[in-house]
Protein backbone atom coordinates (compact mmCIF):
# COMPACT_ATOMS: atom_id res chain seq x y z
CA UNK A 1 0.00 0.00 0.00
CA UNK A 2 2.67 2.52 0.55
CA UNK A 3 4.73 1.56 -2.24
CA UNK A 4 1.70 2.10 -4.35
CA UNK A 5 0.70 5.81 -2.57
CA UNK A 6 4.25 6.68 -3.39
CA UNK A 7 4.49 5.33 -6.71
CA UNK A 8 1.30 7.54 -7.47
CA UNK A 9 2.64 10.50 -5.94
CA UNK A 10 5.65 9.77 -7.74
CA UNK A 11 4.07 9.83 -11.04
CA UNK A 12 2.31 12.88 -10.75
CA UNK A 13 5.99 14.62 -9.51
CA UNK A 14 7.12 13.36 -12.82
CA UNK A 15 4.23 14.76 -15.21
CA UNK A 16 4.46 17.61 -13.62
CA UNK A 17 7.89 18.18 -14.05
CA UNK A 18 8.23 16.33 -17.51
CA UNK A 19 4.63 17.86 -19.16
CA UNK A 20 5.93 21.50 -18.58
CA UNK A 21 9.11 20.68 -19.88
CA UNK A 22 7.71 20.06 -23.06
CA UNK A 23 5.35 23.42 -22.59
CA UNK A 24 8.50 25.12 -22.09
CA UNK A 25 10.24 23.75 -24.76
CA UNK A 26 7.24 23.65 -27.20
CA UNK A 27 6.72 27.54 -26.65
CA UNK A 28 10.81 27.86 -27.19
CA UNK A 29 10.87 26.00 -30.40
CA UNK A 30 7.98 27.83 -32.07
CA UNK A 31 8.83 31.60 -30.69
CA UNK A 32 12.32 31.80 -31.14
CA UNK A 33 12.86 31.15 -34.70
CA UNK A 34 10.51 34.03 -35.36
CA UNK A 35 12.35 35.88 -33.05
CA UNK A 36 15.40 35.54 -34.56
CA UNK A 37 13.78 35.77 -38.13
CA UNK A 38 12.65 39.20 -37.23
CA UNK A 39 16.09 40.18 -35.58
CA UNK A 40 17.76 39.49 -38.73
CA UNK A 41 15.63 42.70 -40.45
CA UNK A 42 15.33 44.28 -37.35
CA UNK A 43 17.70 43.74 -34.61
CA UNK A 44 16.13 46.29 -32.43
CA UNK A 45 13.50 43.75 -31.75
CA UNK A 46 15.00 41.04 -30.66
CA UNK A 47 15.61 41.99 -26.37
CA UNK A 48 12.13 43.09 -26.10
CA UNK A 49 10.87 39.86 -28.33
CA UNK A 50 12.87 37.56 -25.87
CA UNK A 51 9.81 37.64 -23.40
CA UNK A 52 7.97 35.28 -25.27
CA UNK A 53 11.16 32.49 -24.84
CA UNK A 54 11.30 33.80 -20.82
CA UNK A 55 7.62 33.35 -20.29
CA UNK A 56 7.64 29.92 -21.81
CA UNK A 57 11.51 28.99 -20.07
CA UNK A 58 8.99 30.16 -16.99
CA UNK A 59 6.81 27.33 -17.13
CA UNK A 60 9.54 24.50 -16.55
CA UNK A 61 10.12 26.30 -13.50
CA UNK A 62 6.27 26.14 -12.59
CA UNK A 63 6.69 22.36 -12.77
CA UNK A 64 9.81 22.44 -11.20
CA UNK A 65 8.78 23.98 -7.69
CA UNK A 66 5.46 21.98 -7.93
CA UNK A 67 7.35 18.96 -8.69
CA UNK A 68 10.25 19.71 -5.49
CA UNK A 69 7.20 20.46 -3.18
CA UNK A 70 5.22 17.32 -4.09
CA UNK A 71 9.04 15.55 -3.74
CA UNK A 72 9.43 16.68 -0.22
CA UNK A 73 5.78 16.10 1.04
CA UNK A 74 6.69 11.90 -0.13
CA UNK A 75 7.08 10.49 3.05
CA UNK A 76 6.27 6.88 4.35
CA UNK A 77 3.52 7.92 5.74
CA UNK A 78 1.81 9.31 3.12
CA UNK A 79 -2.12 8.49 2.71
CA UNK A 80 -3.33 7.35 -0.28
CA UNK A 81 -5.34 11.02 -0.21
CA UNK A 82 -2.42 12.58 0.12
CA UNK A 83 -0.98 11.32 -2.96
CA UNK A 84 -3.78 10.98 -4.70
CA UNK A 85 -3.53 15.31 -4.16
CA UNK A 86 -0.16 14.89 -5.17
CA UNK A 87 -0.51 13.16 -8.47
CA UNK A 88 -3.71 15.34 -9.33
CA UNK A 89 -1.28 18.60 -8.49
CA UNK A 90 1.47 17.56 -10.95
CA UNK A 91 -1.14 16.58 -13.64
CA UNK A 92 -3.09 19.72 -13.49
CA UNK A 93 0.50 21.66 -13.39
CA UNK A 94 1.63 19.38 -16.44
CA UNK A 95 -1.42 19.72 -18.71
CA UNK A 96 -1.49 23.36 -18.30
CA UNK A 97 2.26 24.10 -18.92
CA UNK A 98 1.95 22.33 -22.17
CA UNK A 99 -1.50 24.12 -23.43
CA UNK A 100 0.29 27.73 -22.05
CA UNK A 101 3.27 26.39 -24.13
CA UNK A 102 2.02 26.55 -27.36
CA UNK A 103 -0.38 29.57 -26.85
CA UNK A 104 3.21 31.49 -25.78
CA UNK A 105 4.78 29.42 -28.98
CA UNK A 106 2.15 31.03 -31.47
CA UNK A 107 1.55 34.27 -29.97
CA UNK A 108 5.01 34.81 -29.40
CA UNK A 109 6.01 33.89 -33.14
CA UNK A 110 3.18 36.10 -34.37
CA UNK A 111 4.61 38.95 -31.79
CA UNK A 112 7.77 38.66 -33.56
CA UNK A 113 6.17 38.59 -37.10
CA UNK A 114 4.01 41.15 -36.39
CA UNK A 115 6.85 43.69 -34.78
CA UNK A 116 9.04 42.83 -37.37
CA UNK A 117 6.42 44.61 -39.30
CA UNK A 118 5.74 47.18 -36.95
CA UNK A 119 7.77 47.02 -34.09
CA UNK A 120 4.99 50.11 -32.61
CA UNK A 121 2.80 47.35 -32.24
CA UNK A 122 4.56 45.64 -29.33
CA UNK A 123 2.54 46.72 -26.22
CA UNK A 124 -0.29 45.21 -27.48
CA UNK A 125 0.77 41.94 -29.15
CA UNK A 126 2.15 41.17 -25.81
CA UNK A 127 -0.76 40.94 -24.29
CA UNK A 128 -1.83 37.72 -25.64
CA UNK A 129 1.28 36.25 -24.55
CA UNK A 130 0.98 37.42 -21.22
CA UNK A 131 -2.45 35.74 -21.17
CA UNK A 132 -0.82 32.56 -21.84
CA UNK A 133 1.18 32.76 -19.23
CA UNK A 134 -1.67 33.25 -16.87
CA UNK A 135 -3.19 30.07 -17.68
CA UNK A 136 -0.13 28.23 -15.95
CA UNK A 137 -0.21 30.44 -13.54
CA UNK A 138 -3.74 29.47 -12.56
CA UNK A 139 -2.68 25.93 -12.63
CA UNK A 140 0.16 26.76 -10.71
CA UNK A 141 -1.81 28.04 -7.79
CA UNK A 142 -4.07 25.04 -7.44
CA UNK A 143 -1.49 22.76 -8.09
CA UNK A 144 0.47 24.36 -4.99
CA UNK A 145 -2.52 24.46 -2.93
CA UNK A 146 -3.24 20.52 -3.92
CA UNK A 147 0.54 19.45 -3.16
CA UNK A 148 0.82 21.53 0.01
CA UNK A 149 -2.73 20.13 1.35
CA UNK A 150 -1.13 16.59 0.80
CA UNK A 151 0.98 16.54 4.08
CA UNK B 1 -4.98 21.33 -43.65
CA UNK B 2 -4.50 21.53 -40.03
CA UNK B 3 -0.85 19.81 -40.59
CA UNK B 4 0.14 21.84 -43.10
CA UNK B 5 -0.76 25.35 -40.56
CA UNK B 6 1.19 23.40 -37.96
CA UNK B 7 4.19 22.67 -40.41
CA UNK B 8 4.31 26.30 -41.07
CA UNK B 9 4.00 26.92 -37.50
CA UNK B 10 6.98 24.98 -36.45
CA UNK B 11 9.09 25.13 -39.13
CA UNK B 12 8.40 28.59 -41.30
CA UNK B 13 8.05 30.61 -38.41
CA UNK B 14 11.97 32.11 -39.35
CA UNK B 15 11.05 33.35 -42.64
CA UNK B 16 7.76 34.26 -42.05
CA UNK B 17 8.91 37.13 -39.43
CA UNK B 18 11.70 37.77 -41.63
CA UNK B 19 9.32 38.71 -44.38
CA UNK B 20 7.35 40.85 -42.39
CA UNK B 21 10.30 42.61 -41.48
CA UNK B 22 11.33 42.54 -45.14
CA UNK B 23 8.00 44.20 -46.36
CA UNK B 24 8.24 46.82 -43.91
CA UNK B 25 10.98 47.78 -45.45
CA UNK B 26 9.68 48.33 -48.43
CA UNK B 27 9.37 52.11 -50.53
CA UNK B 28 5.71 53.32 -50.19
CA UNK B 29 4.02 54.16 -53.12
CA UNK B 30 4.48 57.76 -51.80
CA UNK B 31 7.86 57.30 -51.21
CA UNK B 32 8.02 56.48 -54.67
CA UNK B 33 6.52 59.62 -56.17
CA UNK B 34 8.81 61.78 -53.71
CA UNK B 35 11.75 59.82 -55.58
CA UNK B 36 10.42 61.07 -58.60
CA UNK B 37 10.61 64.97 -57.96
CA UNK B 38 14.34 63.91 -57.48
CA UNK B 39 16.11 65.92 -60.50
CA UNK B 40 19.63 63.84 -60.49
CA UNK B 41 20.17 60.18 -60.24
CA UNK B 42 22.70 60.60 -57.60
CA UNK B 43 20.61 62.19 -55.48
CA UNK B 44 18.13 59.18 -55.85
CA UNK B 45 20.85 56.99 -55.20
CA UNK B 46 22.00 58.97 -51.82
CA UNK B 47 18.19 58.94 -50.80
CA UNK B 48 18.16 54.79 -51.34
CA UNK B 49 21.65 54.44 -49.82
CA UNK B 50 20.16 53.65 -46.12
CA UNK B 51 17.37 50.96 -47.38
CA UNK B 52 17.39 47.28 -48.86
CA UNK B 53 19.63 48.57 -51.91
CA UNK B 54 22.06 50.22 -50.33
CA UNK B 55 24.38 47.72 -50.37
CA UNK B 56 24.09 46.87 -53.95
CA UNK B 57 23.94 50.83 -54.79
CA UNK B 58 27.44 51.58 -53.07
CA UNK B 59 29.27 49.09 -54.96
CA UNK B 60 28.57 51.54 -57.92
CA UNK B 61 31.23 54.24 -58.52
CA UNK B 62 30.49 57.91 -58.09
CA UNK B 63 29.31 58.79 -61.50
CA UNK B 64 27.19 55.57 -62.77
CA UNK B 65 24.81 55.48 -65.53
CA UNK B 66 21.27 54.63 -64.90
CA UNK B 67 21.99 51.11 -66.86
CA UNK B 68 24.56 50.22 -63.78
CA UNK B 69 21.81 51.76 -61.14
CA UNK B 70 19.24 49.90 -62.86
CA UNK B 71 21.06 46.88 -62.30
CA UNK B 72 22.17 47.48 -58.73
CA UNK B 73 18.85 47.50 -58.10
CA UNK B 74 18.03 44.25 -59.78
CA UNK B 75 20.72 42.41 -57.61
CA UNK B 76 18.91 44.25 -54.65
CA UNK B 77 15.73 42.64 -55.51
CA UNK B 78 18.13 39.19 -56.32
CA UNK B 79 19.67 39.30 -53.05
CA UNK B 80 16.37 39.78 -51.22
CA UNK B 81 15.05 36.85 -53.06
CA UNK B 82 18.41 34.79 -52.26
CA UNK B 83 18.24 35.78 -48.96
CA UNK B 84 14.45 34.30 -48.32
CA UNK B 85 15.79 31.47 -50.33
CA UNK B 86 18.76 30.76 -47.83
CA UNK B 87 16.82 31.18 -44.66
CA UNK B 88 13.70 28.45 -45.90
CA UNK B 89 13.29 24.45 -45.35
CA UNK B 90 11.49 21.82 -47.18
CA UNK B 91 8.25 22.73 -49.59
CA UNK B 92 8.91 26.79 -49.12
CA UNK B 93 12.21 26.39 -50.12
CA UNK B 94 11.58 24.49 -52.64
CA UNK B 95 8.53 26.73 -54.02
CA UNK B 96 11.12 29.44 -53.84
CA UNK B 97 13.54 27.80 -55.92
CA UNK B 98 10.67 26.91 -58.96
CA UNK B 99 9.97 30.71 -58.49
CA UNK B 100 13.11 31.69 -59.14
CA UNK B 101 13.39 29.44 -62.11
CA UNK B 102 10.65 31.70 -63.59
CA UNK B 103 13.56 33.88 -64.34
CA UNK B 104 14.89 31.39 -67.07
CA UNK B 105 12.20 32.43 -69.23
CA UNK B 106 12.40 35.99 -68.97
CA UNK B 107 16.21 35.55 -69.61
CA UNK B 108 15.56 33.47 -72.70
CA UNK B 109 12.70 36.13 -73.95
CA UNK B 110 14.94 38.78 -73.69
CA UNK B 111 17.91 36.79 -75.64
CA UNK B 112 15.89 36.06 -78.13
CA UNK B 113 14.08 39.70 -78.53
CA UNK B 114 18.00 40.92 -78.48
CA UNK B 115 19.75 39.01 -80.83
CA UNK B 116 16.81 39.51 -83.49
CA UNK B 117 17.16 43.29 -82.85
CA UNK B 118 20.91 43.18 -83.39
CA UNK B 119 21.48 44.30 -79.93
CA UNK B 120 24.61 43.57 -78.34
CA UNK B 121 25.86 41.33 -75.84
CA UNK B 122 26.40 44.32 -73.14
CA UNK B 123 23.06 45.64 -74.14
CA UNK B 124 22.07 42.42 -72.90
CA UNK B 125 23.80 41.31 -70.16
CA UNK B 126 22.71 44.48 -68.47
CA UNK B 127 19.10 44.24 -69.68
CA UNK B 128 18.66 40.17 -68.13
CA UNK B 129 17.72 39.10 -64.41
CA UNK B 130 20.57 38.43 -61.84
CA UNK B 131 17.72 35.83 -60.83
CA UNK B 132 17.94 33.66 -63.57
CA UNK B 133 19.73 30.17 -63.10
CA UNK B 134 21.85 30.06 -66.44
CA UNK B 135 25.19 31.39 -65.61
CA UNK B 136 26.25 34.55 -67.34
CA UNK B 137 29.69 32.45 -69.29
CA UNK B 138 26.52 30.14 -70.74
CA UNK B 139 23.94 32.65 -71.53
CA UNK B 140 27.22 34.55 -73.66
CA UNK B 141 28.04 31.68 -75.45
CA UNK B 142 24.51 31.03 -76.47
CA UNK B 143 24.40 35.03 -77.42
CA UNK B 144 27.34 34.35 -79.74
CA UNK B 145 25.74 31.67 -81.40
CA UNK B 146 23.60 32.46 -84.56
CA UNK B 147 20.94 30.05 -84.52
CA UNK B 148 18.51 31.32 -82.01
CA UNK B 149 16.43 27.51 -82.22
CA UNK B 150 19.88 26.39 -80.63
CA UNK B 151 19.28 28.60 -77.61
CA UNK B 152 15.89 27.76 -77.24
CA UNK B 153 16.92 23.83 -77.46
CA UNK B 154 19.73 24.32 -74.66
CA UNK B 155 17.51 26.93 -72.17
CA UNK B 156 14.38 25.78 -72.92
CA UNK B 157 12.48 21.97 -73.27
CA UNK B 158 10.59 20.10 -75.81
CA UNK B 159 7.42 21.93 -74.88
CA UNK B 160 8.80 25.47 -76.06
CA UNK B 161 10.97 24.41 -78.74
CA UNK B 162 7.10 23.33 -80.87
CA UNK B 163 5.48 25.95 -79.18
CA UNK B 164 7.48 28.43 -80.76
CA UNK B 165 8.85 25.96 -83.71
CA UNK B 166 6.59 28.38 -86.16
CA UNK B 167 7.72 31.54 -85.02
CA UNK B 168 10.45 33.33 -86.96
CA UNK B 169 13.04 34.59 -84.56
CA UNK B 170 15.14 36.18 -87.28
CA UNK B 171 12.68 39.25 -87.88
CA UNK B 172 11.02 41.14 -85.05
CA UNK B 173 9.40 43.89 -85.29
CA UNK B 174 8.23 45.61 -81.54
CA UNK B 175 4.55 44.08 -81.69
CA UNK B 176 5.83 40.93 -82.56
CA UNK B 177 8.78 41.63 -79.88
CA UNK B 178 6.29 41.57 -77.35
CA UNK B 179 4.13 38.24 -78.44
CA UNK B 180 7.19 36.60 -78.89
CA UNK B 181 8.22 37.75 -75.03
CA UNK B 182 4.81 36.83 -73.51
CA UNK B 183 4.65 33.40 -75.54
CA UNK B 184 8.20 32.52 -74.06
CA UNK B 185 7.52 33.96 -70.06
CA UNK B 186 4.27 31.92 -70.81
CA UNK B 187 6.20 28.96 -70.74
CA UNK B 188 8.30 30.17 -67.28
CA UNK B 189 4.81 30.58 -65.69
CA UNK B 190 3.34 27.52 -67.05
CA UNK B 191 5.61 25.42 -65.00
CA UNK B 192 5.07 27.47 -62.39
CA UNK B 193 1.77 27.16 -62.46
CA UNK B 194 2.19 23.73 -62.54
CA UNK B 195 4.23 23.33 -59.70
CA UNK B 196 1.49 24.95 -57.59
CA UNK B 197 -1.41 23.49 -59.15
CA UNK B 198 0.48 19.89 -59.01
CA UNK B 199 2.66 19.49 -55.54
CA UNK B 200 0.86 22.45 -52.73
CA UNK B 201 -2.00 21.68 -51.31
CA UNK B 202 -5.04 23.12 -49.00
CA UNK B 203 -4.22 26.58 -47.90
CA UNK B 204 -1.08 26.85 -49.83
CA UNK B 205 -2.62 26.41 -52.89
CA UNK B 206 -5.53 28.42 -52.58
CA UNK B 207 -3.41 30.99 -51.65
CA UNK B 208 -1.28 31.03 -54.37
CA UNK B 209 -3.21 30.91 -57.26
CA UNK B 210 -4.86 34.37 -57.39
CA UNK B 211 -1.47 35.31 -58.37
CA UNK B 212 -0.03 32.01 -59.98
CA UNK B 213 -3.31 31.38 -61.92
CA UNK B 214 -4.10 34.84 -62.85
CA UNK B 215 -0.65 35.60 -64.18
CA UNK B 216 -1.53 32.45 -66.61
CA UNK B 217 -4.66 33.97 -67.67
CA UNK B 218 -4.14 37.38 -68.28
CA UNK B 219 -0.63 36.24 -70.24
CA UNK B 220 -2.70 33.98 -72.24
CA UNK B 221 -4.97 37.19 -72.74
CA UNK B 222 -2.15 39.19 -74.02
CA UNK B 223 -1.14 36.94 -76.32
CA UNK B 224 -4.59 36.97 -78.12
CA UNK B 225 -4.96 40.99 -77.49
CA UNK B 226 -1.46 41.03 -79.10
CA UNK B 227 -1.98 38.57 -82.14
CA UNK B 228 -5.47 40.28 -82.57
CA UNK B 229 -3.13 43.58 -83.13
CA UNK B 230 -0.39 42.16 -85.63
CA UNK B 231 -3.07 39.81 -87.63
CA UNK B 232 -1.24 36.80 -86.68
CA UNK B 233 -3.85 33.71 -86.50
CA UNK B 234 -3.59 30.11 -85.32
CA UNK B 235 -2.03 31.53 -82.49
CA UNK B 236 -3.99 28.78 -80.49
CA UNK B 237 -0.90 26.41 -80.24
CA UNK B 238 1.11 29.41 -79.15
CA UNK B 239 -1.05 30.09 -75.69
CA UNK B 240 -0.37 28.73 -72.62
CA UNK B 241 -2.06 25.19 -72.42
CA UNK B 242 -2.96 25.66 -68.47
CA UNK B 243 -5.73 28.09 -67.18
CA UNK B 244 -7.51 29.00 -64.51
CA UNK B 245 -10.35 31.06 -64.23
CA UNK B 246 -10.16 32.00 -68.05
CA UNK B 247 -11.10 28.45 -69.62
CA UNK B 248 -10.53 27.24 -72.98
CA UNK B 249 -14.62 28.79 -74.22
CA UNK B 250 -13.92 32.01 -72.99
CA UNK B 251 -10.47 31.99 -74.70
CA UNK B 252 -12.16 30.72 -77.60
CA UNK B 253 -14.93 33.26 -77.96
CA UNK B 254 -11.69 36.05 -77.66
CA UNK B 255 -10.02 34.13 -80.46
CA UNK B 256 -13.58 34.24 -82.97
CA UNK B 257 -13.38 38.06 -82.58
CA UNK B 258 -11.90 40.08 -86.27
CA UNK B 259 -10.38 42.54 -85.18
CA UNK B 260 -8.50 43.98 -81.86
CA UNK B 261 -11.46 46.38 -81.27
CA UNK B 262 -14.09 43.51 -81.30
CA UNK B 263 -11.64 41.33 -78.57
CA UNK B 264 -11.02 43.81 -76.55
CA UNK B 265 -14.57 44.81 -76.41
CA UNK B 266 -15.35 41.27 -75.75
CA UNK B 267 -12.30 41.04 -72.91
CA UNK B 268 -14.44 44.10 -71.33
CA UNK B 269 -17.40 41.12 -71.29
CA UNK B 270 -15.10 38.54 -69.44
CA UNK B 271 -16.79 37.78 -66.27
CA UNK B 272 -13.80 36.58 -64.71
CA UNK B 273 -11.91 39.44 -65.38
CA UNK B 274 -14.33 42.41 -65.82
CA UNK B 275 -13.16 45.16 -63.46
CA UNK B 276 -9.66 44.68 -65.43
CA UNK B 277 -10.62 44.73 -68.60
CA UNK B 278 -13.31 47.55 -68.83
CA UNK B 279 -12.47 50.04 -70.14
CA UNK B 280 -10.08 48.28 -72.04
CA UNK B 281 -10.90 49.10 -75.62
CA UNK B 282 -11.57 53.22 -74.52
CA UNK B 283 -7.70 52.83 -73.19
CA UNK B 284 -6.40 51.16 -76.17
CA UNK B 285 -7.89 54.12 -78.47
CA UNK B 286 -6.47 56.57 -76.32
CA UNK B 287 -2.98 55.43 -76.33
CA UNK B 288 -3.41 53.09 -79.78
CA UNK B 289 -1.34 50.39 -78.22
CA UNK B 290 -1.89 47.91 -76.04
CA UNK B 291 1.02 49.03 -73.43
CA UNK B 292 -1.86 50.04 -70.87
CA UNK B 293 -2.07 46.07 -70.11
CA UNK B 294 1.31 45.26 -68.58
CA UNK B 295 0.83 48.33 -65.86
CA UNK B 296 -2.75 46.47 -65.53
CA UNK B 297 -1.70 43.27 -64.85
CA UNK B 298 0.71 44.34 -62.53
CA UNK B 299 -1.48 46.23 -60.57
CA UNK B 300 -4.19 43.68 -60.14
CA UNK B 301 -1.48 41.32 -58.92
CA UNK B 302 -0.51 43.86 -56.96
CA UNK B 303 -4.33 43.97 -55.30
CA UNK B 304 -4.28 40.05 -55.09
CA UNK B 305 -1.09 40.16 -53.02
CA UNK B 306 -2.04 43.08 -50.76
CA UNK B 307 -5.43 40.62 -49.90
CA UNK B 308 -3.23 38.00 -49.44
CA UNK B 309 -0.97 39.73 -46.72
CA UNK B 310 -4.48 40.61 -45.18
CA UNK B 311 -5.54 36.93 -44.76
CA UNK B 312 -4.32 33.50 -43.33
CA UNK B 313 -1.12 34.36 -42.27
CA UNK B 314 0.54 30.73 -42.41
CA UNK B 315 0.72 29.49 -45.93
CA UNK B 316 2.91 29.81 -49.02
CA UNK B 317 1.25 32.90 -50.47
CA UNK B 318 2.54 35.35 -47.88
CA UNK B 319 5.98 34.14 -49.16
CA UNK B 320 4.69 34.86 -52.91
CA UNK B 321 2.81 38.04 -52.05
CA UNK B 322 6.02 39.67 -50.49
CA UNK B 323 7.96 38.92 -53.64
CA UNK B 324 4.93 40.44 -55.59
CA UNK B 325 5.58 43.35 -53.79
CA UNK B 326 9.20 43.27 -53.87
CA UNK B 327 9.23 42.91 -57.92
CA UNK B 328 6.70 45.88 -58.07
CA UNK B 329 9.35 47.80 -56.07
CA UNK B 330 12.03 47.04 -57.75
CA UNK B 331 10.27 47.65 -60.76
CA UNK B 332 9.01 51.12 -59.40
CA UNK B 333 12.37 51.97 -58.40
CA UNK B 334 14.19 51.23 -62.18
CA UNK B 335 11.76 53.12 -63.87
CA UNK B 336 12.17 56.27 -61.25
CA UNK B 337 15.69 55.78 -62.23
CA UNK B 338 15.42 55.59 -66.47
CA UNK B 339 12.76 58.04 -66.07
CA UNK B 340 14.93 61.25 -64.29
CA UNK B 341 17.98 59.42 -66.11
CA UNK B 342 16.23 60.63 -69.54
CA UNK B 343 15.35 63.75 -68.41
CA UNK B 344 11.74 63.14 -68.07
CA UNK B 345 9.37 65.84 -66.04
CA UNK B 346 8.22 64.45 -62.56
CA UNK B 347 5.12 64.22 -63.54
CA UNK B 348 6.01 61.58 -66.64
CA UNK B 349 8.29 59.41 -64.18
CA UNK B 350 4.94 59.42 -61.71
CA UNK B 351 3.17 57.72 -64.85
CA UNK B 352 5.82 55.18 -64.81
CA UNK B 353 4.96 54.05 -61.23
CA UNK B 354 2.42 51.06 -61.82
CA UNK B 355 1.53 50.87 -58.10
Amino acid sequence: MVADTILFAGLGVSLSLLLSVLGAALGISISAPAIAGAGTERPETVSRNLIATILAEALAIYGLVVGLLSLFAITPTLSPDGAFRIFSGGLTMGVAALGAGLGIGTSGAALASATAEKPELFSRTVVPLILSEALAIYALVVSLLLVLAAK
Amino acid sequence: MISDTLVHLLRDNYLEAKIRGKKSFLLQRQQLLSLAEIPTLSDIVAALADGPYGSELSKLQEVSSAVETERAIQRGFASSVNNLVSGSKGNVRQFLLEYVRRFDAYDLATLVMFKSQGKTWEEFSTARQPLGGVREGQLRRLYMMDDLRESVRIIGDKTLEERTGDIDLEEMPPEKAALVRDIFTGWGEERFYNYVVKRLHGRDRSSCLPIVGATVDLLNLSIVLRSKLIGVSNIEEHLVPVHWRLDKQSIGRLLATTDLDETLEKAGSLTQYSRLMANARQRHEETKSLAFLEMDVKRYLVGQARRIFLGFPYTIGVVLAFLIFKENEARGLAAVISGVASGLKPDQVKALITV
